[in-house]
């Protein structure tokens, strides 16, 4: 940040700026522990069962996941070029637009993801007596799908609603929806962006070739 | 007036980052959804998870601004992949090496689904 845009941000008395950044840094090192020990699973069941995974992976949508993954990695620009808006007085205007439009992204990936599960139930992949699958392996990758897609989803909706609390907050100018508070909230989202950016070979695209 | 314009060039500067990032992150995924196509061997799973490592990578350095940060900041962004990396090889001493045959306390009928599913059909 320049000497410039430093007397821009406002700032509060007595309180480092890199407070909120250093706690949700932290925040997020647990998180890595929380989605680790899925990733720690699927690399169990990947090199023990690995027919049943790349019969499971063959069966996602892979046009979807691209497709979610584009549109959330196009919302992580978007929230990045928010904090960078708010850090220049004359851009500050963009920044409740770009949170918004970050919001809205997210919506989006959840109701394109909404529409793949529900392609999903009606093909029985959900695991259960009518699995559709029947090679060994198969039933725990859609079990470990289901388990990571949806606990990054509900690290979604949490993202959604803080962006988008930030965002009608920034558009009438509270003093709580300030840069220190934006940042903390981009870098969650950046955070649950990078998880998807490893689902997204780990589960679309094994073996797809086969 | 210096400052102002400082100001505008900072942002500018950033503004070309984030959109360079982002076409960078695009092209990397479709590298990703390409390389899946080829037949590589175990190098399908390596390229998917060296393209993914490139794309995290560059959602920390730039969109995280990892690259401005403090040393205490990046030793907490650090501190819990670091942690994940011990606890990967600990489990891997037992997932790794585990066979899968049965223990001595699964009694055969407990056994029998599980063995049913694994015989090709």
């Amino acid at each position: 940040m320049t000497a410039a845009t430093l007397t821009d941000a406002p700032t509060e008395p007595g309180l480092d700026p890199d407070t909120g950044k250093l706690g949700m840094w932290v925040f997020l090192a647990s998180e890595v522990l929380f989605f680790g020990g899925l990733f720690v699973a699927y690399l169990y069941g990947r090199t023990h069962f690995p027919a049943g995974w790349a019969e499971g992976s063959r069966h996602t949508d892979v046009l979807l996941g691209t497709v979610n993954t584009a549109v959330l990695l196009t919302s992580s620009a978007a929230v990045a070029l928010a904090v960078a808006c708010e850090e220049d007085a004359r851009q500050r205007r963009w920044t409740a637009r770009l949170l918004a439009l970050t919001a809205a992204l997210g919506v989006a990936f959840l109701v394109l993801k909404g529409l793949e599960w529900h392609a999903e139930w009606r093909e029985h992949l959900v695991p259960g007596p009518a699995f559709a699958l029947h090679v060994a392996g198969a039933q725990q990758f859609f079990a470990l799908y289901f388990v990571m897609t949806g606990l990054h989803g509900v690290h979604m909706i949490c993202g959604i609603a803080a962006l988008g609390v930030l965002a009608r907050g920034r558009s009438r100018e509270r003093a709580w929806a300030r840069a220190r508070q934006l940042e903390a909230a981009a870098l969650y989202w950046h955070f649950v962006d990078v998880v998807w950016i490893f689902l997204y070979p780990l589960l679309y695209l094994v073996d797809r070739h086969g | 007036m210096a400052e102002a314009r400082a100001a505008t060039s900072g942002f500018a500067r950033e503004r070309r980052t984030i959109a360079s990032a982002w076409v960078a992150l695009l092209l990397l995924m479709l590298a990703s959804l390409g390389s899946a196509y080829l037949r590589l061997g175990p190098g399908n799973m390596v390229a998917g998870l060296v393209i993914a490592g490139i794309k995290g990578a560059i959602v920390a350095w730039l969109f995280m601004r990892l690259r401005q940060a403090g040393a205490l900041i990046r030793l907490a962004a650090v501190a819990g992949l670091g942690a994940w990396c011990l606890l990967l090889a600990l489990s891997g001493v037992d997932y790794a090496t585990r066979t899968l045959t049965p223990t001595p306390v699964q009694r055969p009928q407990q056994l029998l689904p599980a063995q049913a599913a694994s015989e090709p059909r």
